[in-house]
């Protein structure tokens, strides 16, 4: 009997390879991270439950679920609003994953495993507004997009979840991008060609910060 | 490259960087130039005056005008691939070693055997192709056609791909500026102080509009210090962006701009990694147009020989350029504005001829600067010019009086009055009106949130300019919630501007209205006498406007000719619809990224990588890319390779891809009411653990899509629909939930992408799913019966899902694992396969297989079918309301000689069967009323050794057994076929069931 | 053209999908096939104010109700479909 290996392979993995790519000669002016190790976890509430939601929410997160465009911050994970009544609780470490959260809000919501489901992808770099403004048509200026704020939205025709995280030490912006898993290899290329002209350096990291 | 000498420029002066010459290549023969020229100041610096061929006549042409609005120096720019037809001379960035071919001439410039086209001038007018080309017919195609061809088009393309990359790319803001004139720049400098996000677009690659030639005082200093004082200030305001080299084309709803951004084509070919141009969309809360104005020439013969030019163009070339288009030139003006020519020119040294003022009074001032330099001023007008191919040489004018004279001149500086640029505030209808006092059309309406400001609002002085754009910024900065102070507008000097209207002056020869589609005074007033008096008639009947530069020194003109010729004002007499864009722009940047394999974005499975591994042939299905079969050494074509596939699944086990199927979560306590409603069947009472093959109608009555739909859960729904339409779908559910169905507590998610799922199918398909699942899983037909549907543990630990149903006919069963173990899926199959001989299989062989057992796919899901054509009627239930119900009982729905889903196989059974071979009744003759359906779907089927297939035929199943006639017009193939039952294979389903 | 999606804010047009007039309801199970006919094939055809579905399919995948002048094109009013997210409708 043959013995498996049950080898996690992102949907990254052939398409990304580290290193700087594009113009040479320059600081790269924008960085590109895959994270390949997460939990994302669809949440929906049922109808009329909405109130329920956002308290089991706030019970098992110790804030409240987000009800408009942002992605809020907890001790161990992510809430991320994709959608009215909706959000993604993104997490590592298994902390939150389809056997504990459904225990916890399935009374109030449906929740579905999008671990798989999804690429995520930081952006990054003096360059990631201008490269992201090729691919993406929402406004991307601080006073538009502030920390913490998340759209879902599209690029390449395709919808992503994006949102905007904590800046770096350097001052720098964070775009987080949650993009179809089917398509992520595509996107890539497309993120690729955007950046080129900037030099971009590209890196995985088996956890998110 | 070494060139001539400069001859024609001036010693000092100019924005040109004369520390850095450049070489360049214009007719093959090499010139000089510096860096900050155009290639037209280029040209004229180097005495160049003719520098191509008029469209229809082939007249020789020189530069007209200093900017966008060029109509006659048109050239082709560069060489093979990159060669770009219809360049302007005057907007074309010089660069070392560009190379340049002037158009519309064969073989040469000077020697153009097409300028016999004059000679035929009568003919060639107004209508001319309407009328000329009309018969006889059958000559069209072979000689009018061919040869209109070779006389025709503006330049060549290159016929080889773009190697350039062009993108696009998303700006917003509060406030949009187009134009970087003393309008434009106060408008930005009001915004910005206030605290708007400012974005500035700037068609040239220098800063500062009109002022660059023409100078002026603001605030007490040369206009060059305060644009570069200005500069300063908005560097260093934190949202104001400039962006040169980019023109503001359209606007469209909602406060979306386009604009072209030239990033490299001053350039010989842009730097690695970087794009030639850029489309930009630039979503603008407020928008101000101080795009300017354009000096509009006067019409009369001879006005377009080389060495007439605007008057404005002399200016620029002077004093921006220090390049002189003549040695000694005239001035035709009607308007105080012209006279600025007269200091130009003395100031750079050049011989005033003299000048020809259409206005009764000139100033003391301009008469006492007259008699000082010593030239005359002539009341009257300009009757005709001298001089062909190598420019003007006389100029004949026609005095207050009726008295002529002659000037000797090489040059002829025209000043018709100055047209607002009225293209984008008229882009959404507006239609501008008239302002006398200019005789000009001026902005009357405008898209929301834009206003235009300075000279392209009708405001001619510099003071004006500043004021207008400067309280044009602020207020569109309030309005945008910023409340930042503007501080105080830039001041300047209200120069006097009279004008004396003159558009045409009547005399003999050929006076051009058109330029670059050679039309003439005269092909207007043969418009009007053959009826074509309205503006959108004027325009097509004579290719008025119609050309790449879509009038712009033209239009007026044309349109004030007609007004004379017809009795009517100007403004009755109306402008034509204004469309963007304002300037051509390369489809390759409509395009940006999307082209060649990034067309469009592609979807890979799970297994994808290792199916190329396994040397797979991949088929584009939607976006999708699919392993379509998987070639071996020795194989000599795909049907060989597919035949084994299929072969090998039949007599033992195989796997194929299918994750590309939509898959969608559907949660909720009303969960199996709402599939209740959505299907054809009922889906409530399907127990967990069970799956349901589900039928969709759409509201019509036809059907939509199909697919399994499993009960995971008593309030989980797991539903699958075809590949093709899983997005649609998807969204079909959302309105019903949403919209048609809200009282229902329901929740839809896709997940597509969570899953990678694989068909595994064969008769040994248990055998090989027991190296795969915990040996715990009970997959026997009792544990696990026939469309039996759960969560299974993997060996190894991992959770996946199997779900017993079957495509192929065989003992099969879908296995799903979360999707980034799809790969290591595909890996374990093979590895616990071996000893079985399982084979990879792609979606060719999956088709054979459904075809074999009369499965419907696409083919047969063709939008015009009901459920009970394809065979499925039964299952449509009576016991519910559901969507299409009501329609899909219409009687031509439900008539009896509908045409529905039957199997087919050829007589012979060496036929080749094909798709879309119609099927029409043995011994009658093919047509429309013997038509009785077509042929859907085939394949060759390896069970029964021939070709087989699926048809919608009229009353089919009635006529299992009938030898019909297949007759394929398009391949030219006539066979006669057996209708037979559309389950070529296994027909009672043992084997699935097995 | 852009709309503003009430839970994402003002997104361009390519991130939604049109379908069509507002207006018609769809009918009771018990309706004839002439009132079912009508509202499948229906449709006023008006120069002005219209009311639409559109679906923000490239963002929130709401169903919203557009109010939009067919001939300027501009948007007066923008509305979710009644069983947006978890909103309780009826009983």
């Amino acid at each position: 009997m043959a013995e498996f290996s049950w080898v996690s392979r992102s949907p990254l993995e052939q398409g990304l390879v580290t290193g700087v790519h594009g113009a040479r000669g320059i600081k790269a002016g924008v960085l590109l991270t895959e994270i390949r190790n997460f939990d994302l976890i669809q949440v929906m509430a049922r109808r009329g439950k909405g109130v329920q939601m956002a308290s089991a929410a706030e019970a098992r997160f110790g804030v409240a679920a987000p009800d408009v465009p942002k992605a809020i911050q907890t001790a161990d994970a992510s809430l991320i609003w994709s959608g009215p009544d909706q959000y993604f609780v993104l997490s590592k470490g298994s902390k939150h994953t389809m056997d504990t959260l459904t225990r916890a809000l399935s009374q109030s919501a449906s929740l579905s495993d999008q671990s798989h489901a999804r690429a995520l992808i930081g952006v990054s770099g003096t360059k990631a507004r201008a490269m992201l403004a090729k691919l993406s048509s929402i406004d991307l200026h601080p006073q538009a997009l502030p920390i913490g704020t998340a759209a879902a939205t599209s690029i390449d025709h395709t919808s992503v979840n994006l949102w905007r995280g904590n800046d770096r030490p350097d001052g720098q912006a964070v775009f987080n991008l949650l993009v179809f898993a089917t398509f992520a290899e595509s996107l890539w290329h497309t993120m690729l060609d955007a950046a080129a002209e900037y030099g971009v350096d590209i890196r995985h990291s088996e956890e998110f910060a | 490259m070494v060139g001539r000498a400069q001859t024609h420029r001036l010693e000092k002066g100019g924005l040109i960087d004369r520390s850095a010459p450049l070489g360049f290549r214009f007719d093959g023969k090499t010139f000089a130039g510096f860096q900050g020229d155009t290639l037209a100041s280029a040209l004229i610096a180097n005495g160049v005056k003719l520098v191509g061929r008029s469209f229809k006549y082939h007249r020789p042409r020189g530069i007209l005008t200093a900017g966008s609005e060029e109509p006659n120096a048109l050239v082709e720019l560069r060489n093979g691939a990159r060669r770009e037809p219809n360049t302007k001379a005057t907007t074309a960035e010089l660069y070392d070693g560009l190379e340049a071919a002037s158009q519309n001439r064969w073989p040469s410039l000077r020697h153009d055997m097409m300028a016999v086209n004059q000679l035929f001038a009568p003919i060639f007018v107004a209508g001319f192709y309407y009328k000329t080309f009309m018969w006889p017919a059958k000559f069209w195609e072979a000689i009018y056609e061919p040869a209109i061809r070779r006389a025709a088009g503006l330049g060549r393309a290159s016929g080889v791909a773009d190697p350039d990359h062009y993108d696009k790319a998303w700006a917003h803001c509060d406030v949009l500026i187009a134009g970087s004139g003393p309008a434009g720049l106060a408008a930005a400098l009001a915004a910005g102080r206030s605290g708007a996000r400012v974005i500035l677009c700037e068609e040239d690659f220098v800063v500062g509009g009109r002022p660059l030639a023409d100078g002026g005082t603001i605030d007490g200093m040369p206009a060059a210090e305060w644009i570069s004082r200005t500069l300063s200030e908005l560097a260093a305001l934190p949202d104001v962006r400039i962006m040169t080299r980019t023109t503001l084309f359209g606007v469209y709803d909602g406060g979306t701009h386009g604009a072209i951004e030239r990033v490299n084509d001053h350039l010989p070919s842009p730097p690695e990694h970087q794009v030639r141009q850029r489309l930009w969309r630039i979503v603008a809360k407020r928008s101000i147009v101080a795009a300017g104005a354009i000096e509009r020439p006067i019409v009369f013969a001879g006005n377009d020989t080389p060495g007439v030019m605007m008057a404005s163009a002399v200016r620029s070339y002077v004093e921006r350029y220090a390049a002189t288009p003549a040695r000694r030139i005239a001035l035709f003006t009607n308007n105080e504005d012209g006279w600025r020519t007269v200091e130009t020119a003395l100031g750079a040294g050049l011989q005033i001829a003299a000048v020809v003022d259409a206005r009764p009074d000139v100033s003391p001032a301009h008469r006492a600067l007259a008699a000082k330099a010593g030239f005359p001023i002539m009341n009257g007008s300009v009757g005709g010019v001298d001089g062909g191919k190598h420019g003007v040489r006389k100029i004949t004018v026609s005095l207050t009086g009726g008295a002529r004279a002659e000037v000797e001149a090489d040059g002829l500086a025209v000043s018709g009055g100055w047209n607002p640029a009225v293209g984008l505030t008229s882009y959404h209808r507006g239609r501008p009106k008239w302002q006398n006092d200019i005789a000009a059309f001026v902005p009357d309406s405008a898209p929301p949130g834009m206003v235009a400001a300075g000279a392209a609002n009708g405001a001619f002085s510099l003071g004006a300019c500043l004021r207008q754009g400067f309280a044009a910024g602020a207020a569109a900065a309030q309005d945008t919630g910023r409340s930042g102070k503007a501080g105080t507008a830039p001041a300047a000097d209200d120069e006097a501007f009279s004008l004396t209207p003159l558009w045409h002056v009547a005399g003999k020869g050929k006076a051009f209205v058109d330029y670059q589609h050679d039309v003439t005074a005269s092909d207007i007033e043969l418009a009007q006498r053959e009826g074509f008096e309205s503006v959108e008639h004027l325009k097509r009947y004579t290719t008025l406007g119609m050309a790449t530069d879509q009038g712009k020194t033209s239009n007026v003109a044309g349109l004030a000719i007609m007004a004379a010729v017809s009795g009517k004002s100007i403004p009755e007499t109306g402008t034509t619809i204004y469309r963007p864009p304002y300037v051509p722009v390369a489809i390759g940047a409509f395009a940006g990224h999307h082209r060649d394999e990034n067309f469009h974005a592609t979807r890979l499975t799970p297994s994808h990588h290792w199916a190329s591994e396994q040397g797979a042939v991949f088929v584009d299905t939607g976006l999708w890319k699919r392993a379509q079969w998987y070639p071996r050494p020795g194989e000599k074509d795909w049907l060989e390779s597919v035949t084994r596939e299929v072969k090998a699944v039949r007599g033992g086990v195989g796997f194929c891809d299918v994750s590309t199927l939509g898959k969608i979560d559907v949660h909720g306590p009303d969960a199996g009411a709402f599939l209740d409603r959505v299907y054809i069947n009922t889906f409530s009472n399907l127990a967990v653990g069970k799956a349901r093959y589900g039928l969709m109608l759409r509201e019509d009555g036809i059907v939509y899509d199909d697919g399994t739909t499993s009960r995971l859960a008593e309030d989980h729904y797991f539903l699958t629909t075809t590949t093709a339409k899983a997005g649609l779908v998807m969204q079909h559910l959302e309105f019903c939930r949403q919209v048609l169905f809200p009282e229902l507590d329901v929740q839809l998610t896709s997940v597509s992408d969570q899953w990678a799922q694989f068909s595994i199918a064969g008769p040994k398909t248990r055998d090989l799913l027991r190296e795969i699942v915990d040996p715990a899983e009970d997959l026997s037909n009792e544990g696990f019966p026939f469309m039996g549907a759960r969560e299974v543990t993997l060996r190894g630990g991992i959770k996946g899902r199997l779900f017993r149903i079957s495509f192929s006919g065989e003992m099969a069963f879908e296995i799903s694992v979360p999707a980034r173990y799809g790969d290591a899926l595909a890996r374990n199959l093979m590895l616990a396969g071996k000893p079985l001989g399982v084979t990879p299989y792609g979606t060719e062989a999956l088709g054979v297989m459904r075809i074999e057992k009369g499965h419907v796919a696409g083919p047969e899901l063709n939008g015009t079918t009901t459920a009970a054509d394809l065979g499925l009627g039964k299952m449509m239930s009576t016991k519910k309301d559901y969507i299409g119900r009501v329609m899909a009982g219409r009687e031509a729905l439900v008539a009896p000689d509908r045409q529905v889903v039957v199997g087919i196989k050829p007589v012979d059974k060496t036929s080749r069967l094909r798709s879309g071979a119609h099927i029409i009744p043995k011994g009658r003759t093919p047509g429309p009323d013997t038509d009785q359906g077509y042929v859907t779907s085939v394949c060759f089927s390896p069970v029964l050794d021939q070709w087989i297939g699926l048809g919608l035929v009229e009353r089919g199943r009635e006529r299992i057994g009938e030898i019909v006639h297949t007759h394929d017009p398009l391949r030219g193939e006539d066979y006669d076929v057996e209708l037979c039952s559309p389950v070529f294979y296994d027909p009672d389903g043992g084997r699935q069931r097995g | 053209m852009r709309i503003v999606c009430p839970f994402c804010g003002e997104r361009e047009l390519g991130e939604f999908t049109y379908l069509g007039d507002a207006k018609p309801v769809r009918p009771a199970a018990s309706a004839s096939e002439d009132e079912v006919f009508d509202y499948v094939y229906l449709r006023d055809n008006v120069a002005g104010q219209m009311s639409e579905y559109w679906y923000h399919g490239g963002g929130c995948r709401a169903w919203l109700k557009v109010t939009r002048n067919t001939l300027t094109h501009e948007i007066s009013a923008v509305e979710p479909a009644a069983g947006v997210g978890a909103r309780k409708v009826g009983a």
